[in-house]
């Protein structure tokens, strides 16, 4: 009975524990991120180019959608100013989960190669170590203009509100929230069968699926694109918000469907790690 | 003949080994060939007209785009970069192979098994999707369709090993291949048929090599080309290749001169 009342000073113990935990992890994702940047840096050609490519990527398919939906007026009932803001959305998520999740692409060969067992022996989480050990600075140099540009599309739209705009970023904070937990269920799957780049190539080629309106899939593309692969919570779900058009209710099963989505991913990675059998090394 | 076959066939062996990965990789962009399918689709329904073309001819475009895109930029010439870098170019170099006819004949093995597998998935969207497609008859267009594809293997191939050789004096080769396929997915009408953009552009865009690759052989197919244009686009493909085909020699021949073996 007694282990379950803490003292007003036993609380303040456990949140200090929790702070210094914050702390060691932030300034390790730090550190390894400053690495990982270092590291990207040394090819300067390739870090240019890169970063290049991916902006002529990225305003080619704008171009495409500016010439279109300018010449119909209209897709799937959504004006130009807001088929731009679902593919802005569709990047800020992948450009996001990209720059926080690199390290994910890096565990097939910690496992191949025997290096997880090292990971397990540090004092820190495993989780955590494969998840943010090294985000890639690289997927950041876009963020900024595509924030910019985001923040420029959403004054051009008539139906927005201040309100609209904090759900919108709420909702894009739930999209991350899916990715992550996509995520930690690769990490598992690459701890059971070693199968991890293949596994996220394909949720993120389903992902953008949602640079368009996803009412431009006919059914049951689309319905499976919103209920069973949740592209529409992470990318339909904002832009509605944003537009104002999205129900409170819906808000809530957003958040449901994440927390659900989370919690399965982490049982997940728990029983992968039961059953982690260390053979490479 | 029979080295470049055997050659050809180890590389769709290689290919049937990693068949998984393969798969996936054609999955990947399939998801791709649907999101410009469906986006047509809407916005062109039967009967609708837009940018010259109807429902039937767009969704040729896209779906058959998609299958040549298998035939002309499927290949293995990316390992060049890595075969200088790593030194093993050494290896080909004391074999009595020719080095483009070699890396030609490992396309072939890639094309195929490409070939392979868009079949396979254009005819699973097609027994799904049923969609309203353009069967050209004239044989004529067919043959210049067959002909404008092959050159555009070939156009595709020198721009390729071009890319590769900036392995000889460069170890960042990945970054100059990333933006030339972002560049073609423009350039050669991936994304959308090249004449839905403003005439001026599209005047600019006909005279460079790039629309020889996919939209020339896709429009040709479509029976949209008079002839003056069919010509005039023949030269100007023909002219790109002879002129990539002597721009390749040449680097070839400079490459190999700074060519150190480094890594072996």
């Amino acid at each position: 009975m007694l282990s379950l009342v803490r003292s007003g000073n036993e609380d303040y113990g456990f949140i200090q524990h929790r702070e210094d935990s914050m702390k060691k992890y932030l300034k390790l994702w730090f550190v390894m991120t400053s690495r990982i940047t270092q590291i990207a840096f040394v090819s300067r050609f390739g870090v240019i180019f890169f970063t290049f490519g991916k902006i002529v990527r990225f305003l080619f398919f704008l171009f495409f959608l500016v010439f279109l939906v300018g010449k119909t007026k209209l897709v799937a009932g959504y004006t130009l100013w807001e088929v731009i803001l679902f593919f802005l959305t569709f990047n800020m998520v992948d450009i996001i989960s990209q720059f926080l999740f690199r390290e994910v692409y890096r565990f097939r060969s910690y496992i191949v190669s025997g290096s997880f067992d090292y990971l397990l022996t540090k004092p820190i989480s495993p989780l955590l170590r494969s998840l943010f050990g090294g985000s890639d600075i690289l997927d950041l140099i876009t963020l900024f203009p595509l924030i910019g540009f985001l923040i420029y599309t959403l004054s051009r739209l008539e139906a927005i509100t201040i309100i609209g705009v904090f759900f919108y970023i709420l909702l894009l904070t739930n999209a991350l929230i899916i990715m992550l937990a996509f995520h930690i269920f690769v990490l598992g799957l690459g701890v059971l069968v070693t199968e991890v780049d293949n596994a996220i190539w394909i949720f993120r080629e389903l992902t953008a699926l949602g640079r368009i309106p996803i009412a431009v899939y006919r059914e049951p593309l689309s319905w499976v694109l919103t209920f069973i692969i949740p592209v529409g919570i992470m990318i339909t779900f904002p832009v509605h918000a944003a537009l104002g058009v999205l129900s409170f209710q819906a808000i809530i099963v957003a958040f449901l469907i994440s927390g659900a989505l989370l919690f399965g991913s982490l049982r997940f990675w728990r029983y992968a790690l039961r059953h982690y059998t260390s053979a490479s090394s | 003949m029979r080295l470049y076959w055997q050659i050809a066939k180890n590389m769709w062996d290689q290919a049937v080994a990693y068949r998984l990965s393969f798969a996936i990789f054609r999955l990947r962009n399939l998801f791709w060939i649907l999101t410009m399918y469906f986006l047509w689709l809407y916005v062109l329904p039967q009967g609708k007209v837009l940018f010259g073309y109807d429902q039937s001819q767009i969704l040729t475009y896209i779906l058959g785009g998609a299958f040549l895109s298998s035939l002309i930029m499927a290949t293995r010439s990316q390992d060049i970069a890595t075969e200088i870098n790593d030194g093993n170019l050494s290896n080909l170099l004391l074999r009595p192979i020719g080095f483009l006819r070699y890396y030609f004949a490992r396309d072939l093995g890639d094309k195929a098994m490409n070939i392979f597998f868009s079949i396979f998935e254009l005819t699973i969207v097609f027994l799904i999707l049923r969609p309203n497609l353009f069967l050209q008859t004239n044989p004529l267009l067919l043959l210049l369709t067959l002909i404008f594809s092959l050159s555009g293997t070939v156009l595709f191939f020198y721009f390729s090993v071009l890319l590769g050789f900036i392995g000889f004096w460069s170890t960042e080769t990945w970054g100059p291949r990333f933006i030339f396929y972002q560049l073609l997915n423009f350039l050669a009408g991936t994304l959308f048929p090249l004449d839905i953009v403003p005439k001026p552009l599209y005047t600019v865009i006909s005279y460079l090599p790039f629309p020889y690759l996919l939209y020339f052989p896709m429009k040709v197919y479509l029976g949209q080309l008079s002839t003056p244009e069919i010509i005039k686009g023949m030269t100007v493909s023909f002219a790109w290749t002879i002129i990539l085909y002597v721009i390749t020699r040449e680097v070839w021949k400079r490459g190999l001169r700074v060519y150190t073996a480094q890594g072996r």
